[in-house]
């Protein structure tokens, strides 16, 4: 921490997160002598003993608190996806699914987490849907440039559509690549499928990632948080107060799943286990891996979303 | 809320709507041109000392951030505030200089 960041953070943290940035680039400029460091004394002095105390400072910091909340979960629920998608593509068109046909248990834990995954696309759409509209309304009406970054989101969509594309006009042999079988066979993938597979898989998690990044710098860069939201029969809330809702669903959607998705591995690896000892995971990785991983992620975006949760229910309960 | 409200903050409050008559400016901006304009340089914590109070009574506003640096510009609070105490320094000038001896 060099001299400038450690005078900026002598000021109360609700002053920081307001100020801090433009403070430090200011410091940049200007700070030349010992009277500079004093008056940046003075100043932060006065700021912990007159803002620190005040109301609207506190609603300021509850506001942040709660905007890192949501931005957790949010981050929380696309990492979720990508274990969920490693999930489905070992127990898709795999002797999992006419085993899960008779056996009523298997049936109902992947049910659950079918479930699941819908109320928590749900909840992040509830939630996410009045913050992104006035987010990209207000960034419309300041021009801010940072906007275009919500384009990444759509741009990754794109790119995953059209590799798919490709590979759909691989599989039927519209156009030809050298090495690239339409059907696997005996469960030898060849290392031109495997190279193939391996670009969606990057295309999806690197489009995920980068989504996740542009969100979250447009949301962290904005200063929403004072606007309401009516609901009828109710008293106005905050925005990032009415998404709190959305996330916790959300969070105890992903700890549903999470728990629904061990059951399920646990049945169906008692009813098959030489399933689990095979090469179904993605591009014929380890069963045992892939699933390994899968609960790994998901037990990891489970408690990060809970953390979150933990961290804005404390702002809101110290506001 | 009057700019004399602000006890040490007011003569920095005062340069600093002053500087904003002319549009608006980030911090560093600000800071030279007080210093153009009186001699006076004012430090890094009294500026934003000052800038926070004046944002806080709505006499001026944030604009969006260019890279780091985030311009303020002056509300009609601000306009009517600077205004009344500007007319009150004029007149307070006026008096003063019309009662010292003729030199």
């Amino acid at each position: 921490m060099n001299l400038r960041n450690w005078l900026v953070h002598l000021y109360p943290r609700a002053w920081r997160d307001r100020y801090g940035d433009e403070f430090e680039a200011l410091l940049e400029e200007c700070l030349h002598t010992p009277l500079d460091v004093l008056d940046i004394f003075l100043g932060a002095l006065d700021a912990q003993l007159e803002l620190s105390h005040e109301s609207n400072w506190r609603l300021m910091n509850m506001n942040n608190k709660l905007r890192t909340t949501i931005l957790i979960v949010f981050t929380a629920y696309i990492a979720f996806i990508i274990a969920g998608f490693s999930l489905v593509t070992f127990a898709d068109d795999s002797p999992l699914v006419p085993l899960m046909q008779t056996n009523a248990a298997l049936s109902a834990a992947w049910t659950t987490i079918e479930v699941g995954s819908v109320i928590a696309l749900l909840a992040v759409v509830i939630g996410g849907a009045p913050l992104a509209w006035t987010i990209i309304r207000r960034a419309l009406t300041s021009q801010r440039k940072d906007l275009r970054l919500l384009l990444v989101p759509l741009y990754a969509f794109l790119a995953l559509m059209l590799y798919t594309a490709f590979m759909v006009a691989a599989a039927f042999e519209w156009i030809h690549i050298p090495g690239l079988q339409p059907v696997v066979q005996n469960g030898v993938m060849p290392l031109a499928n495997r190279l193939f597979m391996t670009g969606e898989i990057l295309v999806f998690i690197l489009g995920a990632v980068a989504s996740t990044f542009a969100v979250w710098k447009v949301v962290s860069r904005s200063e929403v948080g004072q606007e309401t939201l009516p609901l009828p029969g109710k008293p106005t809330i905050r925005l990032y107060e009415f998404a709190f809702g959305p996330a916790l669903v959300a969070t105890c959607a992903m700890l549903v799943m999470f728990a629904a998705t061990i059951v399920w591995g646990w049945l169906a690896f008692s009813a098959r286990p030489d399933l689990f000892s095979g090469n179904m995971g993605p591009l014929m990785s380890s069963t045992r891996a892939s699933f390994a991983f899968t609960l790994i992620l998901m037990g990891l975006s489970s408690g990060a979303a809970c953390f979150g949760l933990a961290r804005g229910r404390s702002a809101q309960n110290h506001s | 809320m009057k700019l004399t409200d602000y006890g040490r903050f007011s003569d920095p409050a005062l340069l600093i709507l002053s500087s904003l008559a002319e549009g608006p400016k980030h911090g560093y901006a600000m800071m030279s041109d007080i210093e153009t304009m009186t001699g006076i340089r004012l430090g890094p914590g009294t500026l934003y000392g000052a800038l926070t109070r004046l944002e806080k009574a709505g006499l001026i506003q944030a604009l969006p951030a260019e890279s780091r640096r985030r311009p303020y510009r002056l509300t009609a609070e601000g306009i009517t505030a600077l205004r009344e105490q500007l007319k009150l320094l004029q007149k307070i000038a006026a008096t003063g200089l019309k009662w010292l001896p003729t030199e």
